[in-house]
């Protein structure tokens, strides 16, 4: 159980208003009001801090190049096919 | 707060793209720009393409330049939040005139296009220009789909195919890539899944419950910086290990949002779900996700106890 209860009173609630904050789902002044608390508060921006560090780590894990061949055959599929005239 | 609405599945997909349209034009959804110096993490470059990535992109050879799509994710919207924050519109309004026409035409060389008037080789040349640049953002989807390449690879190609005969139903100035996206999702639910029409449907009732328990203990333990760095030294390979082992509703809602930055509207639209659905499975997902990536710390040793008495003699001294 968190210590903190500035951004809700359990660690879900928490974790959702952070999820939110990162999402851009908030409004203006929510945005202003979680900020300020962050900056105050140690116990809530670390876990602000393990979520922006998990996106990262999440994005760049999962940025994958397609393979070459997959792009031309792609381009073949296409240029042998006739769309649906609109 | 939410400012956006349930997409309404029976509704006439041209429509809702539309309102996707709609619903990202409102600077009261505002974009997430956090400059923070204690931050150790770039959010803009989060929110699009971190420039490493952009790079490879590059490398690809694919020309995909991180492009803002007209209806950006999340932190991609308006780009000063704060300026418009007086004068924001009731959510739902009406998009103006001029959206309304970018959403009908889009200018090529000077032109007006008229898609009903398009001839098959202006429709492939245009296919290609707009759409073929994210080959590689879908492949990475598709990975997180099939989780195999071979797989992966038949769904992407079959999900362009699908979209090039269905391109004259995109309606140019929405966006092309969430577009896409639905695509590759209905062919993956189609293809692989043969669970016919449904929609991507919540295994969450039957989610094991020491998953749950176990994402108890680990936030009422506190996972604290010293995590942070512990899991930031975990390879990709863990990573992926990680996502591929959450249930698929809750991988693909984290796909899309973390990686792709889709914003909870666009994906609610891509996994047709309620927007509901979608917060409550990034919630659990990311939750799930931050468990395993802990526990696989704890598997390589590298443990809350041991990354803090390694930042304690490394001088970086931990906050709290």
């Amino acid at each position: 159980m968190s210590d903190c209860q500035g951004l809700g009173d359990c660690d879900d609630a928490r974790m959702q208003r952070i999820y939110e904050y990162l999402d851009g789902a908030l409004t203006h002044d929510d945005i202003a009001e979680i900020k300020d608390h962050l900056d105050g508060c140690p116990e809530c921006f670390e876990q602000y801090d393990l979520e922006c560090v998990i996106r990262v780590m999440v994005k760049r894990s999962c940025t994958e190049a397609a393979p070459e061949n997959l792009k031309n055959s792609i381009l073949d599929r296409i240029h042998s096919s006739n769309p649906v005239e609109a | 707060m939410i400012l956006v609405k349930d997409a309404q599945p029976e509704a006439d997909p041209a429509k809702l793209w539309t309102m996707a349209l709609q619903d990202r034009t409102n600077p009261a959804v505002p974009a997430v720009r956090v400059t923070r110096r204690k931050v150790t993490v770039d959010l803009d470059a989060m929110s699009t393409m971190d420039p490493a990535v952009a790079a490879m992109h590059e490398a690809a050879g694919n020309g995909a330049t991180p492009v803002k799509s007209p209806v950006a994710g999340p932190a991609g919207a308006p780009p000063e939040p704060a300026a418009e924050a007086g004068a924001a519109p009731e959510p739902g309004a009406p998009a103006t005139d001029a959206q309304e026409a970018a959403a009908r035409e889009t200018i090529v060389d000077g032109q007006a296009l008229d898609v009903a008037t398009e001839t098959t080789e202006e429709r492939r040349v245009r296919f290609e220009r707009d759409a073929m640049q994210y080959v590689d953002q879908l492949y990475s989807a598709a990975m997180r789909m099939a989780r195999n390449p071979a797989d992966a690879e038949d769904l992407v190609q079959e999900a362009y195919t699908k979209a090039f005969s269905a391109f004259h139903q995109y309606k140019p100035g929405t966006n092309l890539k969430a577009w896409l996206y639905r695509i590759l999702t209905n062919t993956y639910i189609n293809l692989y899944r043969k669970r016919q029409r449904e929609p991507l449907q919540s295994n969450s009732d039957t989610i094991e419950d020491w998953q749950l328990a176990r994402a108890e203990s680990h936030t009422s333990s506190g996972l604290r910086s010293a995590e942070a760095e512990a899991l930031d030294h975990l390879p990709d390979s863990d990573v992926k290990r990680a996502l591929q082992d959450i249930p698929e509703e809750f991988r693909l809602a984290v796909y899309f949002a973390d990686v792709e930055g889709f914003a909870y509207k666009e994906i609610s639209d891509i996994m047709n779900t309620p927007i509901g659905t979608v917060m409550s499975r990034l919630h659990r997902g990311r939750k799930m996700l931050r468990d395993m990536l802990a526990d696989y710390a704890a598997e390589r040793g590298f443990k809350a106890a041991d990354a803090t008495a390694a930042a304690g003699s490394n001088k970086q001294e931990n906050r709290k």
